[in-house]
């Protein structure tokens, strides 16, 4: 279960998220979408306390992740993040092996059994759709990739340290049309076993690939609602301007 | 199978339903009529609930695609086939449902004779067959077999127009049976449109797979 | 398009202008290459490169120079490069932007800045006297180092500063700490481009006379060092001492050349292997 209850966040003096309250429906996919500059990503970045890395941010209200508040006193940011994998913009693989990214996650949270690292960087890569095309260079340089592939990567990186939930940051932004499609077709398979946040700029893509679909302008939550309602009748004008383009 | 391709295939089931819904009521309005059963008479209209519903179904399914897939080519003109073939399948519902509401107020069984003269069971024989052949070429995408529904058409506009001439012949000698021979007759000219919205499936279904269009012209 | 016309001019004559100036500064530089080795080739031999100095430094070779200076080099790296690295990544990773970092930031710039000859008399008050070390190699060393670390610092923070975001955030993401964040993810990113600025820095620091003046260069030393604490002769200070103050100027005035030609070679040689370690490193990320 993720929620969030009357979340506020601040950007030094500037209000970036107002009274945003939530539930995140589990094992499917929700698309926050936006104009630029609206929150979303600033509010997909709560749920694994990615904000904490900005100077000058502070938050109020709570993000429930299984009946747990993530901005309570004493929580342990490093596994929280591990229980909530994240796919970034633009593929950032590390400077590794395909078999050391994806190893990596296990590594920094201290497993060293080198059976179970090998076999959870096959399920993960097998998991991303990954592994067909690379199981024979798992030595290779993650940076020989495509960008297509370098992004399912990072979401096996992901996948490997066993999160609950993935959060999603424009995964597709910087991909051409057909890896753009095989990420959609990939998240399509991943909602059967995760809950997925995913923020995008594309529409279209929210359309395609979202159960729920979560309306933000200017920092508030406008319309959070099935998908297929946003963008047949939604219920309110913000959001019908929005999604057929006449503002935004 | 992309996970749009899913939908469609899911899509294409529930109008094989449809196909199958619309199919039967027009057979069970033949029995009805044969033998005047009444309680088939007012299952025909339940059922066109049924019809009436799996209608509405389709058409948010396709404004659901529309919206969220925004489909182009071969799956854009296929929905927008089935957006017009699931109308035609509504109207025909709506004629069995027409046929089954007379019956209902019907006292007498129909003569015999009529029902042959008028050649009105073989015009029922031929709308089923076609709503076969023509569920048949939309669920194996087959233009061949829809155009062949064209020329069973004709059997249908013939039997259209001979009808008039037979049911006069039929009042001439049956001069007190005039109201059961009106019937038929309106019958004719209702499965007259049945034959018409077949002929506009076969279109949309060789619009959707060729993408020619066939509307207002001379058919091949 | 009588506008047009008028761009294309002024565009020939900026490139035109472009490719003169660089031009002049490759002329300029093979000049000096040239005249350095026309005259220095005649003495290079290998009993040049391999004996003492003899007769008062008009014969015989530069073999202790060499060693001296190799010596100063390794050991100012020794010194420099990892305490350079580890200020850089402190600075840029755990000190907060506030007016602290600035203030460093500004000395380190400023310490660019003195020129070497501070360095040396700072070197000789440090290491030679208070210290105790007396003109030795550790003293140069250090002195040496001090001169390079602002070099190496700026160029860490630099490259530090320069990692995307994404590739820390991708770590942190999968729950590392700091730590293990700038170990395992941004400095192996980082490592090609601190490596120029060693490079960069061999290069200063094998060439400066001025801070090993005081601190460990012998005027005429036939014989290797035994420990860090020898002192040593240099090659820029040999040099120096060749074209300055020789016993006999005239007869040593082409060993002089000689001199400099393999002190540009042993440069030329330490950057050739830096950068190769470079192209090894960068490679490597990305095969």
């Amino acid at each position: 279960m993720i929620e969030a209850k009357n979340l506020n966040l601040y950007y030094g003096s500037f209000q970036a998220l107002k009274d945003i309250s939530m539930k995140v429906p589990e094992k499917s996919v929700t698309a926050l979408i936006g104009p630029s500059g609206c929150g979303k990503s600033t509010f997909l970045r709560t749920f694994n306390r990615m904000n904490d890395l900005i100077a000058g941010v502070k938050i109020e209200g709570d993000i429930i992740v299984d009946d747990m508040n993530i901005y309570a006193k004493g929580v342990d940011v490093d596994s929280l993040r591990k229980r909530i994998g994240m796919v970034f913009q633009k593929p950032n693989p590390f400077a590794k092996s395909i078999y050391e990214n994806v190893a990596y996650g296990m590594r920094v949270n201290g497993v060293n059994d080198e059976k179970l690292i090998k076999q959870t960087v096959e399920e993960s890569l097998k998991q991303a759709a990954l592994w067909d095309e690379v199981k024979d260079n798992l030595k290779k340089s993650a940076y020989a990739l495509s960008g297509g592939q370098q992004q399912r990567l990072c979401i096996a990186r992901a996948l490997a340290v066993e999160p609950t939930i993935l959060l999603m940051d424009e995964p597709a932004s910087a991909l051409d049309p057909i890896s753009t499609s095989k990420i959609e077709e990939l998240i399509h398979e991943l909602k059967k076993n995760y809950t997925i946040l995913i923020v995008t700029h594309n529409m279209q893509q929210a359309a395609r690939v979202s159960d729920h679909t979560a309306f933000f302008y200017m920092g508030s939550l406008i319309e959070f609602n099935e998908t297929k309602t946003i963008f047949t009748n939604p219920e309110n004008q913000q959001t019908q301007n929005y999604v057929t383009g006449r503002f935004g | 199978m992309t996970h749009f391709e899913e939908e469609l295939k899911h899509l294409k089931q529930e109008v094989n339903i449809m196909f199958a819904l619309v199919r039967t009521q027009i057979a069970k309005a033949k029995d009805a009529l044969v033998r005047l059963d009444k309680d088939l008479a007012r299952e025909i209209i339940q059922t066109e609930k049924r019809v009436n519903a799996q209608e509405l179904n389709i058409d948010r399914d396709c404004e659901n695609y529309f919206a969220l897939y925004n489909p182009v080519a071969v799956d854009l003109r296929y929905l927008l086939a089935i957006l017009k073939i699931n109308n035609n399948l509504e109207r025909t519902g709506d004629i069995a449902e027409g046929i089954a509401k007379f019956l209902i107020q019907t006292q007498q069984s129909f003569d015999q004779e009529l029902l042959t003269s008028s050649q009105l069971l073989k015009m029922f024989d031929e709308c089923v067959s076609m709503m076969y052949e023509i569920e048949d070429a939309f669920e194996n995408e087959d233009t061949i077999k829809a155009r062949s529904i064209f020329k069973q058409d004709e059997v249908l506009d013939r039997i259209n127009l001979e009808a008039n001439k037979n049911i006069e012949a039929y009042i001439r000698l049956h001069p007190d049976n005039i109201e059961q021979a009106l019937y038929v007759l309106s019958t004719i000219r209702k499965l007259e449109r049945v034959g018409d919205q077949a002929k506009n499936i076969a279109e949309e279904v060789i619009f959707y797979l060729e993408a020619k269009v066939l509307k207002h012209t001379k058919k091949v | 398009m009588k506008g047009r016309t008028k761009k294309r001019v002024a565009e020939l004559i900026a490139f035109n202008l472009f490719r003169i100036m660089s031009a002049s500064i490759v002329l300029v530089l093979f000049s000096i290459l040239a005249f350095i080795v026309v005259r220095g080739i005649g003495v290079i031999s290998w009993d040049f490169i391999s004996k003492m100095p003899e007769e008062g430094m008009t014969k015989g070779g530069i073999w202790p120079a060499i060693v001296g200076t190799m010596c100063l080099v390794a050991g100012s790296m020794l010194f420099a490069f990892p305490v350079g690295v580890l200020s850089g990544i402190y600075i840029n990773e755990f000190v907060k932007d506030n007016w602290f970092k600035r203030f460093v930031k500004l000395m380190t710039n400023n310490l660019a800045g003195v020129p070497s000859i501070v360095f040396g008399l700072f070197g000789m008050s440090l290491f030679v006297n208070t210290l105790g070390f007396g003109d030795s190699i550790i003293a140069g060393s250090l002195t040496l180092g001090l001169l390079a670390l602002p070099v190496i610092i700026r160029t860490t923070e630099e490259s530090l500063k320069s990692i995307d975001k994404y590739h820390r955030e991708g770590s942190y993401a999968l729950g590392a700490t700091k730590i293990q964040t700038i170990r395992r993810v941004v400095l192996p990113l980082a490592m090609p481009n601190i490596i120029t600025g060693f490079i960069l820095s061999i290069g200063r620091v094998s060439g400066e006379t001025a801070p090993i003046l005081f601190t460990v260069a012998a005027y005429f030393l036939p014989k290797l060092p035994s420990s860090m604490f020898d002192q040593v002769m240099a090659l820029p200070y040999h040099l120096y001492v060749l074209s300055t103050s020789g016993t006999d100027m005239e007869a040593s005035r082409n060993m002089a050349y000689g001199t400099a030609l393999v002190l540009i070679l042993i440069v030329l040689i330490l950057n050739l292997l830096a950068n190769f370690t470079r192209r090894f490193l960068n490679k490597k990320i990305k095969q």
